[in-house]
């Protein structure tokens, strides 16, 4: 007589089941990154929860962060991140209603332009003190600290960096015999090029030109100070000097009487110049390193090239530096516990794959030195340009950040559309400038 | 005989509260809750408002928040951006409304006929009011891109058109092309209240007047319009108030460029808000909206002989 030893079965069961749980815990540790995390379990009930928004402007990065705060929380017994994602068009509104109700969260990501405002509205801790003891300080780019350093304090980390290039089409370039701009080209050469890459029969145009959102006014700017133009001389507004307004008469003659652009350029945004190069209707465009991972997917790596933004009439240029920082506010409760979040992005591991997975510049020397980062084409036309980048000038001035929005992108628009000449919009501008010095 | 024993009625204590004001009392004690709910969603933000308004409240210079009387008001008085963006509010309101209820009107005139499959049209004109305005702002960006938009496309592919046109980008098109999703959007709306009076009208009306001798046209105008009055009355102010405080189209399809083209003042309110954090001038606009949307409704109604009149 057989008899069926019940618990003998379930046993086995039960220790299968134990075999494949575990293999599927191994296989997820061991894809992430590439190597297996056997950090501490955190216990069920964390004593100390972090709030951090992120803001989301692609999808992408959803799960990538979701992927670093797991990470995080899967290190710690005791503390507990909680992520809250935001809609990037949203982002800076939801902070300052936060803010304002007294009730922001302990962190955020957040770039370097809207940092003086939260500054301004003394929302922000001063990092100055915990960052200069942080072991990476002196890995981080000077750059990358003056990107965030307000009033000599250090409001916060500067988790990526990057500054602006020109993508061009190589693929493009080739089939219409057009020769690969070099690295010193000028604005004759620029808009020969954006010519000879326009066509308008095929639905095709040079040069992507942005007229929308904040960065409108600082791709101008750029090219302003191409032509020895700039925003402060001797602590005075002077971006309505006769080098500023000629070169954005140039500038804006790529669209107004080149005809070398979109018609859709007065309210084309950061998405729009991004798809528009993806899509295959522009071949140039000037953006940061941030859209190089996304094109490598729309148009493919070998298909296009990054050079660094031609040379003026003056023989000068530059790019503005910006940062996507890592925010604590003053009204958290748990600073010692946001620090240890902070830093933990910062480390190698999860520094290195933020800057790779959105193609930016990490701020560590250490990490920016990696192959991954210096060799990679793509990236090439950002690298070239460091010895002529400098943190946006429009930063100076708490006041100035969100006036470039409300009133310098009309201003621009009008004089982009034939409202007023560029020395009308420069003079507007200036005034406003002048006026929000605080 | 019996021994009878006077009872003395002794008088009830006066009541502090006479039964009337108890009564009076007791009413409004179960209307406070509602009150309360009204007080604190309604009232209070629109008091808030005025108190903000009348203080230099910057939130990014929280050290220079003082009280400036009229200050905002002056200011806005001065601004010419401000009256740009009244224009152009009047004409997004005028052209998105009118439009709206002529082809409401239409669009309720014909679904109020027997035909073939009425249920699935019905449903279908719903569809644009059904859709959120953000998405429906999003459907007709894309539509109205000038590069790969189908509306250029099947202008160009019929012949109508050789250069691409920009339609938000454009300042004298931009307007137009906003209110023309606007008024895609709002079509249904219209339909359906128009469509549930028309429904509403007994045959027997229409039957004696047709006894009468009235043609279709009289019937129109002597029957269905004053019947559906108090309904256009409703229907056209609640529109004209929603739209003239709809930020959302104008704010996703052009951020109310090119060059504030398309700059309504609520949008104009927004940015204020949220690019300057300038509360106190914000503040002062949704004041001024309100100001005139009361003075609006007044008017209108007064103009129209009110919904009370008619309906009577």
């Amino acid at each position: 007589m057989v008899i069926k030893d019940d618990a003998y079965y379930a046993s086995r069961r039960q220790f299968l089941r134990t075999l494949a749980a575990t293999g599927a815990i191994a296989a997820a540790d061991l894809a992430w990154w590439e190597e297996p995390f056997l950090g501490p379990r955190r216990a069920h009930a964390a004593a100390t929860t972090v709030r951090f928004q992120f803001s989301v402007p692609e999808p992408l990065r959803t799960s990538l962060v979701e992927s670093l705060v797991e990470r995080f929380n899967k290190s710690q017994k005791d503390i507990e991140v909680k992520v809250e994602f935001v809609p990037q068009a949203q982002a800076r509104q939801k902070l300052i209603t936060a803010v304002t109700a007294g009730n922001p969260p302990d962190c955020c990501q957040i770039w370097d332009n809207w940092l003086g405002e939260f500054d301004g509205m003394g929302a922000v801790e001063d990092l100055t003190g915990r960052a200069k003891e942080w072991k990476y300080y002196k890995d981080t780019l000077p750059i990358a600290w003056e990107t965030v350093t307000f009033k000599g304090r250090i409001l916060s980390f500067p988790w990526v960096v990057t500054n602006d290039a020109i993508y061009v089409r190589a693929d493009r370039a080739k089939e219409y015999g057009i020769a690969l701009p070099k690295d010193d080209w000028t604005w004759e050469d620029f808009l020969k090029t954006a010519r000879a890459f326009t066509k308008a029969d095929k639905n095709q145009y040079g040069f992507g030109m942005r007229g929308q959102g904040t960065w409108a006014v600082l791709y101008a700017t750029e090219f302003m100070y191409g032509n020895g133009a700039q925003v402060l001389k001797d602590g005075k507004v002077a971006i309505n000097s006769k080098e500023a307004v000629d070169g954005l008469d140039w500038y804006l003659d790529l669209f107004r009487k080149h005809k070398v652009t979109p018609p859709s350029v007065p309210t084309d945004g950061w998405r729009q110049i991004v798809e528009g190069f993806g899509r295959g209707v522009t071949n140039m465009y000037l953006h940061n390193s941030g859209s190089s991972e996304e094109q490598k997917k729309f148009v493919g790596a070998p298909s296009f090239v990054t050079v660094p933004i031609p040379l003026g009439p003056a023989k000068k240029r530059a790019t503005f530096y910006f940062s996507e920082t890592l925010t604590m506010f003053k009204a958290s409760k748990n600073k010692d516990a946001t620090w240890k979040f902070l830093t933990f992005l910062m480390d190698d591991d999860q520094h290195a794959h933020y800057a790779k997975t959105l193609g930016l510049l990490p701020a560590r020397k250490s990490i920016a030195d990696r192959p991954e980062f210096a060799k990679d084409p793509a990236l090439a036309g950002f690298i070239k340009s460091f010895p002529f980048s400098i943190v946006s000038p429009y930063l100076a001035y708490a006041g100035w950040g969100g006036k470039l929005d409300s009133e310098g992108v009309p201003l621009f628009q009008q004089a982009m559309v034939g409202k007023l000449t560029a020395k009308e919009c420069l003079d507007k501008f200036a005034d406003v400038l002048t006026k929000n010095m605080m | 005989m019996a021994n009878q024993q006077a009872t003395i009625a002794v008088a009830a204590p006066r009541p502090l509260i006479s039964r009337h004001t108890r009564e009076i009392l007791a009413n409004y004690a179960y209307l406070l809750p509602a009150a309360i709910c009204l007080g604190g969603t309604v009232l209070f933000p629109i008091l808030k408002a005025m108190h903000m308004s009348l203080y230099h409240h910057v939130l990014i210079r929280p050290q220079d928040y003082r009280f400036i009387g009229l200050g905002n008001y002056v200011r806005m008085v001065q601004d010419p951006t401000f009256w740009l963006t009244l224009k152009n509010s009047f004409i997004w309101v005028f052209w998105s409304v009118s439009l709206q209820f002529f082809f409401g009107f239409l669009m309720a005139l014909l679904l109020n006929g027997q035909f073939k499959g009425r249920a699935i049209f019905r449903t279908i004109n719903l569809l644009p009011w059904i859709i959120p305005g953000v998405v429906v702002a999003l459907i007709w960006e894309y539509i109205y891109q000038p590069n790969y938009g189908p509306l250029n496309d099947l202008l160009r592919r019929v012949g109508w058109m050789r250069e691409p046109v920009a339609w938000l980008s454009d300042p004298g098109l931009a307007m137009p092309a906003v209110v023309l999703t606007n008024i895609w959007r709002g079509i249904p709306f219209f339909a359906i209240m128009i469509l549930a009076g028309l429904q509403a009208i007994p045959d027997e009306i229409y039957e004696a007047a047709t006894v009468d001798g009235a043609g279709v046209i009289q019937r129109f105008w002597s029957v269905t319009l004053p019947m559906l009055r108090p309904i256009i009355v409703v229907a056209t102010a609640t529109r004209i108030i929603w739209t003239f405080n709809y930020a959302d189209l104008i704010f996703v399809m052009t951020s109310g460029g090119p060059a504030n083209a398309t700059q309504i003042t609520s949008t104009y309110t927004l940015l204020q808000a949220y690019s300057d954090l300038d509360f106190g001038y914000a503040a002062t606009l949704s004041v001024i909206l309100l100001v005139i949307m009361l003075v609006f409704t007044a008017l209108y109604l007064k103009l129209t002989k009110g919904v009370e009149s008619v309906a009577g």
